[in-house]
């Protein structure tokens, strides 16, 4: 599936042969690449080139350390106030707020939805995000009307990762692609816990036992800030799963 | 020297005349401004300080962190559980000895008034005003020591005159040692109440508890001292606060009292053991 | 925009509750530290403290000029301290916060007014020439435990700092560049270390020793103890927050004296690797004649 992942800078030229070529599909640009009509493709970050040539589209894999919000993102969002038919929530600091509507919860009517206090989290998705508007997130799916796990958090800790981290996080196949095995690593050392991952950098521990939330929390950022291998995510959590005891 | 080593060791007694566990005169009164909804005046010695309360209030314009004068109490982020205690002391000029003129920034200004608000946030229930301020000021109108202990003393006393619920009185003082940083002599004694040439030349601390425990809300001391000495002058200075706590709590009863003879206030059924006359 | 990035209701209450229980969301005991490491400049009075996360660069530099009026024997002696937009976006530049200036008056009483530093051997000319030392503490990172950090810099940048070597003769004064002789280090008398504890709860019956940032959101109280290996404390600031027993804020200052020790032993160590590493061909190699290009024949 996907041979060669370089290191593009922004500017450079992609050479001819990473560009997957396919009659039938268009070629689909992810984040990162930008297209000069009419024919060429550049790079606008600094970052590992991939290409699906199943899929016929190609991405730039780059981290950053701002959360920008797109549309489908799972993010974890904090409640900052109550407004008339919105909440006011923050989704990184320092940022202008997203809007919550009252009644994007599951079975949520005037007189039954949840009362969010100031300061709790949500697990939100994406709903809006464009430059010129403030971003927009909801609750619950608009198709469905169920939440998917979507709603508020309640106790549990809230940790912050790296971007790349928490996209790694939440791969479809984290282990392969992603290199992260420290969650599965942990649930097989026998902790019990709940664990909520937002893109915006943001992941949210839930458990009994507040050792083993402090646990999962360490392992996080020690995977995270020290860039650990699987291996050594094995290690890792053999070692504070043992500290713990 | 205020303490001239041939004196006091043979009298045991201070420049002024007081024993090392004496206080000061006290005088206090509340009530001095009927205008403010809460004013007291207190004299420590020489140190006289003048304090008006009003609040609870609507906040002022959000100042945000990076406010000018000193605000204290917990609160969250955007809106404030809890009211807002702001202090603001004003120094005359004509205070001290030599006259000198303090600006709006002085930093040894802005950190007591920072620690009066913080301590003054530990006993008020300002959780009972959510999105309101408490103002607190200060006037110093002569200083001859101890300026933190009577400063955090009339904030009490006014605040229990504009009638804002606390937990207990915070009362403060100061307590020094005889023993200069240097030496260790086991035969240093703890003073109570420091006057302006005590503080100058011998250590001390100043002590401010709540009411009649043993829990210490503010604890400041400037000066080089062994920690040797240190639970002696904690010890004493705690004693004092509860020294001074009985001299303002009897202030507040005689207040009350006058304040029932003239009629503006029906007495109480919790009062009986209160003596009219 | 939100002024400040306030951790969430989630976050407080757990980290109350771990604390309750004697659990730090780092794995550290309520009494310890975490790592700290210092890096000296290539110039004399630089010093690089980094404490976890929290990292304070402190700078000192000297320049002649003439005395206050009212201390004519006396030199001057000024600690700045600067919390830039590069710890936070909630810090503003020229806007002391209330935070900027209890740091600074900490410092102040700390360093200065202990008389850490001697500042009669400043005096080269009564009344009319002298040293001014000044020491700028910039913040570069903001993850709790400000102070602490601040004061380690202040004193490892003043005692690693050379001033230039200077000369009376007759009625004049030369001052010496580097170049011409070597400069000289600062009279110092005592060094002070700051300690700073947290309370949280609502009696105040956990304390805890160097809070990380989130940690001080959460806490209820704090009070500093400077002192210094000698067991002198030089202030003690428990400035208003919840009311602790007075029997543990005394425990608080003994334990205090074992980490001003700690702290202490570790700056003369740094000091003295320095020292070293500057000193490798031996000075008397720097300043001697020989020159060891020269090929043995």
């Amino acid at each position: 599936m996907t041979t060669e992942r370089p290191l593009v800078l922004p500017g450079d030229t992609i050479p001819p042969h990473l560009i997957p070529s396919s009659t039938t599909k268009p070629l689909r640009l992810g984040p990162g690449l930008r297209h000069l009509p009419p024919s060429d493709i550049i790079p606008v970050v600094a970052g590992q080139l991939i290409t699906n040539h199943q899929k016929n589209s190609m991405w730039v894999e780059y981290n950053n350390n701002r959360y920008l919000p797109t549309p489908g993102d799972l993010i974890i969002a904090q409640i900052h106030r109550s407004g008339p038919d919105f909440y006011y929530c923050s989704l990184s600091p320092y940022t202008p707020h997203a809007t919550l509507p009252h009644l994007s919860f599951e079975s949520a009517t005037k007189k039954t939805r949840p009362q969010l206090q100031p300061g709790s989290i949500v697990y939100a998705r994406v709903v809006l995000a464009n430059k010129h508007m403030d971003p927009e997130v909801e609750c619950v799916s608009q198709s469905t009307g169920k939440s998917d796990g979507l709603g508020e958090l309640k106790g549990g800790m809230v940790f912050d990762v790296s971007l790349q981290f928490a996209r790694r996080l939440l791969m479809a196949k984290s282990r392969e692609e992603g290199k992260v095995e420290v969650l599965e690593a942990l649930g097989a050392e026998g902790l019990a816990f709940e664990i909520a991952v937002g893109r915006n950098g943001r992941v949210w521990v839930g458990g009994e036992d507040p050792k083993a939330v402090v646990v999962v929390g360490r392992a996080l950022k020690e995977t995270d800030e020290g860039r650990l291998g699987v291996e050594e995510q094995r290690k890792l959590v053999r070692r504070l799963v043992k500290g713990m005891k | 020297m205020p303490l001239d080593t041939s004196t006091y060791g043979l009298a045991l007694l201070r420049v002024d005349g007081r024993r090392w566990n004496e206080l000061r005169r006290i005088h206090a009164q509340i009530r001095t401004q009927a205008a403010a909804d809460g004013s007291s005046y207190l004299e420590m010695g020489h140190t006289k300080v003048m304090c008006v309360v009003t609040g609870p209030s609507e906040p002022g314009p959000r100042r945000g962190a990076a406010g000018g004068a000193a605000g204290g109490g917990g609160g969250a982020g955007g809106q404030s559980k809890d009211a807002e205690v702001v202090v603001n002391i004003v120094i005359a000029g004509f205070s001290s000895v030599d006259r000198k003129r303090r600006g709006r920034g002085d930093k040894r200004t802005l950190e007591m008034q920072s620690t009066l608000a913080n301590t003054l946030a530990a006993t008020l229930h300002t959780h009972l005003f959510p999105h309101s301020q408490i103002n607190i000021s200060l006037h110093v109108l002569s200083q001859d020591g101890s300026l933190l202990a009577a400063l955090i003393n009339a904030a009490t006393l006014a605040c229990v005159d504009a009638g804002i619920p606390m937990t207990d009185y915070v009362t403060a003082c100061t307590a020094g040692s005889t023993s200069t940083y240097a030496a260790n002599d086991e035969g240093a004694d703890p003073l109570l109440d420091l006057n302006h040439q005590e503080e100058q030349e011998l250590p001390g601390l100043t002590v401010a508890t709540l009411g009649d425990s043993d829990r210490v809300v503010a604890l400041v001391c400037e000066s080089r001292v062994q920690i040797s000495r240190l639970e002696g002058m904690l010890a004493v200075g705690v004693d004092g606060c509860k020294q001074v706590r009985e001299i303002l709590d009897q202030v507040i009863k005689a207040q009350g009292q006058k304040m029932i003879l003239e009629g503006t206030v029906d007495k109480g059924t919790g009062l009986n053991d209160m003596d009219l006359d | 925009m939100p002024r400040e990035a306030e951790p969430s209701l989630n976050e407080k209450q757990f980290v109350l509750q771990a604390l309750q229980d004697s659990i730090r969301l780092d794995g550290r005991e309520l009494e310890q530290y975490r790592p700290l490491e210092l890096t000296f400049g290539d110039q004399y009075g630089v010093a690089d403290v980094t404490l976890g996360k929290t990292r304070v660069l402190a700078k000192a530099s000297a320049e002649l000029t003439v005395p206050y009026a009212d201390r004519p024997l006396d030199g001057i002696f000024n600690i700045a301290t600067e919390l830039s937009p590069m710890t936070s976006p909630a810090f503003e530049v020229n806007r002391p916060t209330e935070t900027e200036v209890l740091i600074s008056r900490l410092l102040e009483k700390t360093v200065r007014r202990s008389g850490a530093l001697d500042t009669e051997s400043l005096c080269l000319v009564a009344g009319q020439k002298c040293w001014s030392i000044r020491v700028d503490v910039h913040v570069l990172s903001h993850d709790g435990n400000l102070i602490d950090a601040a004061c380690f810099a202040v004193v490892a940048a003043l005692r690693h700092f050379r001033k230039p070597d200077t000369s009376m003769e007759g009625g004049v004064l030369t001052v010496y560049t580097p170049a011409e002789r070597e400069p000289v280090p600062l009279s110092w008398l005592h060094s002070p270390f700051c300690v700073t504890w947290s309370f949280f709860g609502e009696d105040g019956d956990i304390a805890v020793l160097d809070a990380t940032w989130m940690e001080e959101q959460v806490s209820s109280g704090s009070c500093t103890i400077s002192l210094n290996k000698h067991g002198e404390i030089c202030q003690i600031a428990k400035l208003g927050g919840v009311p602790v027993e007075a029997v543990s804020l005394l425990q608080c200052t003994n334990v205090a004296l074992i980490k001003a020790k700690d702290m202490s032993s570790k700056l003369d160590r740094w000091l003295t690797e320095d020292a070293k590493r500057r000193d490798k061909g031996g000075l008397l190699a720097e300043l001697s004649a020989e020159n060891d290009r020269v090929p043995d024949i």
